[in-house]
């Protein structure tokens, strides 16, 4: 059958909305069996030719009826049962570069959670420490203070050499930290406990001014960022947590009959979580209410949102990665990821890219996906050994994930493309 | 009016025109009679010459008219004028009286004789032409008749005029002669003096155009009906029409006589008048009788020209093209024949062949059969024979039996010896008899075993039990019960999602914390481990020393507890701090810290004899421990009840003491059986009702624990039981087995098994049931795990369902064990299986 399918011509056009790489708009005959790489030899080809200024071979990825291309053409139109008499669109764009290997960040036990910001990535562990390493792989500094496994870490602000960070551990506190970047000296500011069972996650706010944790308790607690009591009490130099400044919860949102997963600010107002109750709940953070349901039919383990497309992508207790639409109504499943092999347990959107994300799973893969090719990701990040159980993509640069064999990887985006 | 009666002309008798012109006063006659009259008259008295004569002489002048009316278009209005006239005249002078009509009567009838000619002339053509011309060719039958009648009677009429006479004056001798005659007579005289009377009404009515049209209105009655009464009928004005006065047999007589035209005469039925037939009446008539075609134009023996023939023409007949009607179906035949089909269908009609045999069978005779039965079984069974079961058929004879078989079938040497040999056992030899061979059917002997044999046999059929064979043609498939595809079951565990490792040994047995959050593990290594179920990361572990053989969180939610089975101990471990919910803990701890007072832990004798609680060593504490109950056995099994305060355990060989219930706030024990039932396996709690769940080796028995008695005894029919697992709903129970079996009991239905199920290949060790979703597991020594759909209903009607939905791959196998505990998650459809490979396994 494909033997057939080869010998057919195809009137194919291309298009791109990456105005540096136009081409003319004329359509091309080209084999039915072409592949990706034939059509970027035909792309760069054509593109030698009208611009004058291009001389770098660029790596292009093509979509073909709003999917990427990955296999042969001609295996592509017949999946989607597309006419070849037609004169086809194809999009075209510049493809991700592939991340490269930068490091691997020792740890003395499993990184249960990691964030990067800038410079500095915070990392969360099972030895009940919380590390800050610099990018370039720098250790810079290993906080104990918890008395349980740190399951959440996120940074709150950066402020000259003043950087606030938050950590949410199984010992049923979360805590607010204080990192002096000159003098390398951390303290624990507050230590909010509300929770009857242990913090699963985090996620501080766009404006950095509240936070929210989730955790096993089935609630969702909203704190203030605020370094100050509302006394002013200065704050306790080296302070350990059972003496340190507690802090009650702005909101406690209750609602999730299971263990509270993931949570994710949406905006000021709305918080985005995910629970082992096999639902997505949207918050009223005001009214502490519940906005609206999304129902799955197995426990979520992580859930993440993007300001850029408006879409939710959610990890669950099986091999899929769902994407939903917080806009509608209806508990439906835009498109499923499927590649992993094992549960997946972390995801993360993009900052600058809204087609991109990333995912962990217990395969010890980490996969970088495009929306917009449910079957294959774009590339398989392995490296680890065991179990990634977080990963983070908050500085564009930095694909960071950790995992249950102690190490924390840091694969680097080669340049991050500017949206197009 | 059928065209042979065109020809039929009316004669009015001459009698009767004799006695009307004697005896009927003139001033009284209508129109009609004195036209009868007058014609009659003209007929009677006038001469051949002057009827002739005017008639000739008409006839030419009529010609001449005629020409004329030919010629000259202005003298043909005229001339029908004067037709009509004359017609008028004629008509008018039904009203005149008779004097002024006998002046007219020369006129009339002269101008009649010319009109009658030509109306004759164009009768004969219309009737030629066609036959339903309506009054015209009503009239121009009257006036033809009219002239007909003048022509040929007259010829005759002075021969018979002499016969006449004569004939009057013997009538007059035979009036002298009889009186019955005389009196005859006069009854005809007075049937005649009353006619006239009516006949005048008759005529008055009529015009003269149809004056001879006397229409009889009676219809299709016998006519007989009448002979009694003057008249025969009524005409269109309902008025009699009288009979014409009767001729008795001497007037018929002289008629016959004096009439030349008797011979032709004919009466009309429905007027009783006389008719005298045509001469084509008569051509008519013997053309009929002699079977020809009535039209005497008509030529048989004319060539024939076959027309419609088969042979298709080049052109056709007929012009015009088939209607589209003839290459249709015709619908309302359709109609009809199908509601014929369907009154035949629902039997409201019955064919002729039907309702023929019916009349055949009704015609033929029913016999009773009075000393029989109706049936082949009734009379079998009326002749005592139950259930006739025929003689088995013996095999038809061999070659070997032959008088001379082949020669390969008798016996050569070496078989003769192994035949003599085996003369102690018959029954073992090849044949029962020994093949010979004889020269001739002559010479066969004599069987002589044949009346032994034939008696044997006798006996055999009379004595043999014999019975018929049921067989029952059911394919397997439809045995197997119409099942629910697992598709449809979801959510269950599919694949193995977590190995979590860690233990040294293999693992006993394994429990969750009530969130699902945490689980626990007893090892062989002597380790106790806490793990987190979602990353399957250990979070603790408790080295104990002694191979734990059974752990069970508690169910309470509120407190942080593992009961652990460690030889004959059993440890209440807090799994404590270091795994998440700190104060409950706390609270946990604070619990456990105070022995409770002394006088609450009262336990008798023997109780006190089989079980110590002790105090905790500080190290102890440390690790986690807060209670030791030290048993006098070891232990083998665990379990809780749901509140969380009682806890059952059970030792091996304890005989009566096997079974111990401990209450852990108050801190004392329990032995609640007195007798020995058996080698006690394990116990459990029922989850809402204060019930016991004990199995022993076969049996498993239920004890309410309130009134203190034994509810029920479960018979599994299984050969050793292995493990126990009650629904969250406590209406059924599963029971697993060593002999690869596990049996389900509905308590409600009843105390034997509601279903056995054989899904594992080895014996079984564990099973479980989930807390919310209905699913069950079982797993035992075969690397299979078998996650079955079990749903209880509500319905005390409705049986549980049982669906085997997966079978999931096992952890590995070591030393013929690979499954020894299996666990749901509390609400996740998870499964977590403890392997003797010294991993734990979660399947989602």
């Amino acid at each position: 059958m494909p033997m057939d399918i080869a010998e057919v011509q195809l009137q194919v056009r291309f298009v791109t909305k990456q105005e540096q790489y136009a081409v003319p708009d004329n359509p091309y005959a080209i084999q039915s069996n072409f592949q990706v790489s034939d059509l970027n030899t035909l792309l760069n080809a054509l593109l030698k030719e009208t611009l004058p200024s291009f001389e770098k071979a660029v790596e292009f990825d093509f979509l073909v009826c709003g999917e990427l291309l990955c296999t042969p053409l001609a295996e592509h139109l017949q999946e989607k049962s597309i006419s070849t008499e037609e004169t086809l669109e194809i999009e075209y764009l510049e493809r991700f570069p592939a991340p490269s290997p930068q490091d691997c960040l020792m740890h003395d036990d499993w990184v249960s959670a990691v964030q990067a910001h800038g410079n500095w990535i915070l990392s969360g562990c099972y030895d009940n420490s919380i590390h800050i390493w610099s990018t370039k792989g720098q250790h810079k500094l290993a906080i104990p203070g918890h008395t349980s496994p740190v399951k959440a870490v996120s940074w709150v602000s950066f402020n000259g050499d003043q950087a606030v960070f938050a950590s949410g551990s199984h010992d049923q506190s979360a805590m607010l930290w204080v990192w002096n970047v000159s003098n390398n000296s951390v303290d624990c500011v507050v230590t909010c406990r509300s929770h009857n069972k242990g913090v699963e996650c985090l996620a501080v706010s766009a404006d950095s001014l509240r936070f929210a944790t989730g955790s096993w308790d089935n609630n969702i607690c909203l704190w203030s960022t605020s370094l100050s009591n509302e006394d002013n009490m200065p704050p306790k130099k080296r302070s350990k947590p059972d003496h340190g400044n507690t802090r009650e919860p702005l909101t406690t949102l209750k609602g999730h009959r299971e263990a509270v997963s993931g949570v994710k600010w949406m905006d000021y107002n709305t918080v985005l979580s995910s629970s082992w109750d096999h639902l997505l709940k949207l918050w009223d953070c005001e009214l502490g209410g519940i906005k609206q349901e999304i129902a799955g039919n197995k426990a979520f383990f992580d859930v993440d949102w993007s300001p850029l497309n408006n879409s939710i992508i959610a990890a669950s207790a099986d091999r899929h990665i769902r994407l939903y639409d917080p806009r509608s109504t209806e508990s439906i499943v835009r498109t499923t990821f499927t590649s992993h092999s094992g549960w997946v347990q972390a995801v993360r959107w993009s900052n600058t890219r809204d087609t991109l994300f990333l995912s962990a799973g217990y395969d010890n893969q980490v996969k970088l996906w495009e929306t917009r090719s449910p079957r294959t990701p774009l590339y398989d990040l392995s490296g680890h050994e065991d179990k990634v159980l977080c990963c983070d993509w908050s500085n564009p640069a930095l694909l960071v994930s950790g995992s249950s064999d102690n190490t924390l990887r840091i694969f680097k985006a080669k340049h991050a493309v500017t949206n197009a | 009016m059928p065209p042979f009666k065109t020809g039929l002309k009316r004669k009015i008798d001459k009698n009767n025109s004799k006695q009307d012109t004697e005896k009927v006063p003139e001033a009284k006659g209508s129109t009609l009679v004195e036209d009868e009259d007058l014609i009659k008259g003209e007929l009677d008295h006038d001469g051949d010459d002057t009827d002739s004569e005017p008639e000739d002489g008409e006839k030419a002048g009529s010609d001449a008219e005629l020409d004329e009316v030919l010629f000259d278009g202005s003298e043909v209005s005229e001339l029908e004028e004067s037709v009509e006239d004359n017609d008028k005249a004629s008509g008018d002078s039904s009203d005149l009286t008779d004097s002024e009509a006998d002046d007219d009567d020369n006129s009339s009838q002269d101008d009649r004789s010319s009109t009658d000619n030509d109306e004759s002339k164009e009768n004969k053509k219309g009737l030629n032409r066609d036959e339903d011309s309506g009054d015209e060719s009503g009239i121009g039958q009257t006036h033809s008749s009219g002239s007909e009648t003048e022509k040929k009677p007259e010829k005759v009429k002075k021969k018979t005029k002499n016969i006449r006479q004569d004939l009057r004056k013997q009538d007059k001798v035979k009036q002298s002669k009889t009186s019955i005659d005389r009196l005859a007579d006069d009854i005809n005289t007075t049937r005649i003096s009353t006619q006239p009377v009516e006949q005048k009404d008759e005529y008055e009515s009529g015009d003269t155009s149809d004056e001879e049209e006397r229409r009889n209105t009676v219809g299709d009655v016998p006519m007989w009906w009448y002979n009694e009464y003057p008249h025969v009928g009524y005409d269109l004005d309902g008025k009699r029409i009288i009979k014409p006065p009767q001729r008795d047999q001497i007037d018929e007589f002289l008629k016959k006589c004096e009439d030349p035209d008797f011979w032709r005469t004919v009466r009309d039925p429905s007027t009783g008048q006389d008719v005298i037939l045509s001469k084509e009446d008569l051509q008519l008539i013997h053309r009929l009788r002699e079977g020809n075609v009535p039209d005497p134009t008509h030529d048989q023996y004319q060539p024939w020209v076959e027309w419609f023939s088969r042979e298709v023409l080049a052109t056709p007949l007929r012009a015009f093209p088939e209607h589209k009607r003839s290459f249709l179906p015709s619908k309302s035949e359709q109609r009809q024949v199908a509601r014929i089909v369907h009154a035949l269908k629902m039997g409201w009609t019955k064919t002729r062949k039907q309702i023929a045999r019916e009349r055949r069978m009704k015609r033929e005779k029913n016999f009773y059969n009075l000393w029989g039965s109706s049936t082949a079984e009734e009379e079998e069974r009326l002749r005592g024979i139950h259930r006739h079961i025929p003689a088995p058929k013996r095999a038809l004879p061999s070659h070997a039996e032959s008088y001379n078989p082949p020669p390969e079938y008798l016996l050569d040497a070496k078989e003769m010896k192994e035949w003599n040999k085996l003369s102690e056992t018959p029954w073992k030899r090849q044949y029962t008899f020994l093949p010979t061979r004889h020269a001739s059917l002559r010479a066969v002997p004599a069987y002589e075993r044949f009346t032994r044999e034939r008696f044997l046999r006798c006996l055999d059929l009379y004595l043999a039990p014999r019975a018929i064979k049921m067989r029952l043609t059911i394919s397997p498939l439809d045995l197997v019960p119409k099942l629910p595809s697992p598709r449809e079951l979801q959510p269950f565990p599919t694949g193995e999602a977590l190995a979590l490792r860690g233990h040294a040994a293999l693992v006993r047995s394994a429990d969750f914390d009530p969130s699902g959050q945490y689980v626990v593990s007893g090892s062989d290594d002597g380790t106790l481990k806490v793990w987190e179920c979602s990353s399957g990361r250990c979070l603790r572990t408790v080295a104990l020393g002694e191979p734990v053989s059974r752990v069970a969180w508690i169910p309470a939610a509120g407190l942080s507890l593992v009961a652990c089975a460690a030889g004959a101990r059993l440890l209440l471990l807090n799994p404590g701090a270091g795994v998440g919910a700190h104060r409950t803990a706390d609270a946990t701890d604070r619990l456990l810290q105070e022995p409770p007072p002394a006088h609450d832990v009262v336990m008798d004798e023997r109780t006190a004899s089989c079980v110590k609680w002790e105090r905790v060593e500080p190290h102890d504490w440390a690790k986690g421990v807060r209670l030791i109950v030290t048993h006098f056995r070891p232990l083998i099994h665990l379990s809780w009840h749901a509140r969380g305060d009682y806890l059952c355990a059970c030792v091996r060989d304890g005989a009566s003491r096997s079974v111990l219930v401990h209450q852990v706030s108050r801190r004392r024990s329990q032995l609640p059986f007195a007798k020995p039932k058996g080698l006690v396996q394990c116990a459990l709690f029922h989850p809402t009702k204060p019930m016991l769940f004990v199995a022993t080796q076969r049996v498993v028995r239920v004890y309410d624990l309130v009134r203190q008695e034994l509810v029920r005894k479960l018979l599994t029919g299984a050969q050793w039981v292995s493990a126990m697992a009650v629904h969250p709903g406590g209406d059924h129970l599963l029971v697993a087995s060593y002999d690869r079996k596990c049996v389900w009991f509905d308590l409600e239905l009843s105390s034997q098994p509601y279903q056995a199920l054989r899904l594992h290949a080895g014996a079984v060790r564990a099973a479980a049931f989930h807390a919310r979703y209905p699913l069950f597991a079982t797993a035992g020594d075969d690397a299979a795990i078998v996650v079955c759909h079990g749903m209880a209903y509500n319905d005390l009607l409705q049986n549980p369902l049982i669906v085997p939905l997966k079978q999931l791959k096992g952890p590995e196998k070591r030393e013929e064990l690979c499954v020894l505990d299996l666990r749901f998650h509390p609400t996740q459809p998870w499964l977590l299986a403890a392997g003797a490979d010294a991993t734990l396994r979660l399947y989602s």
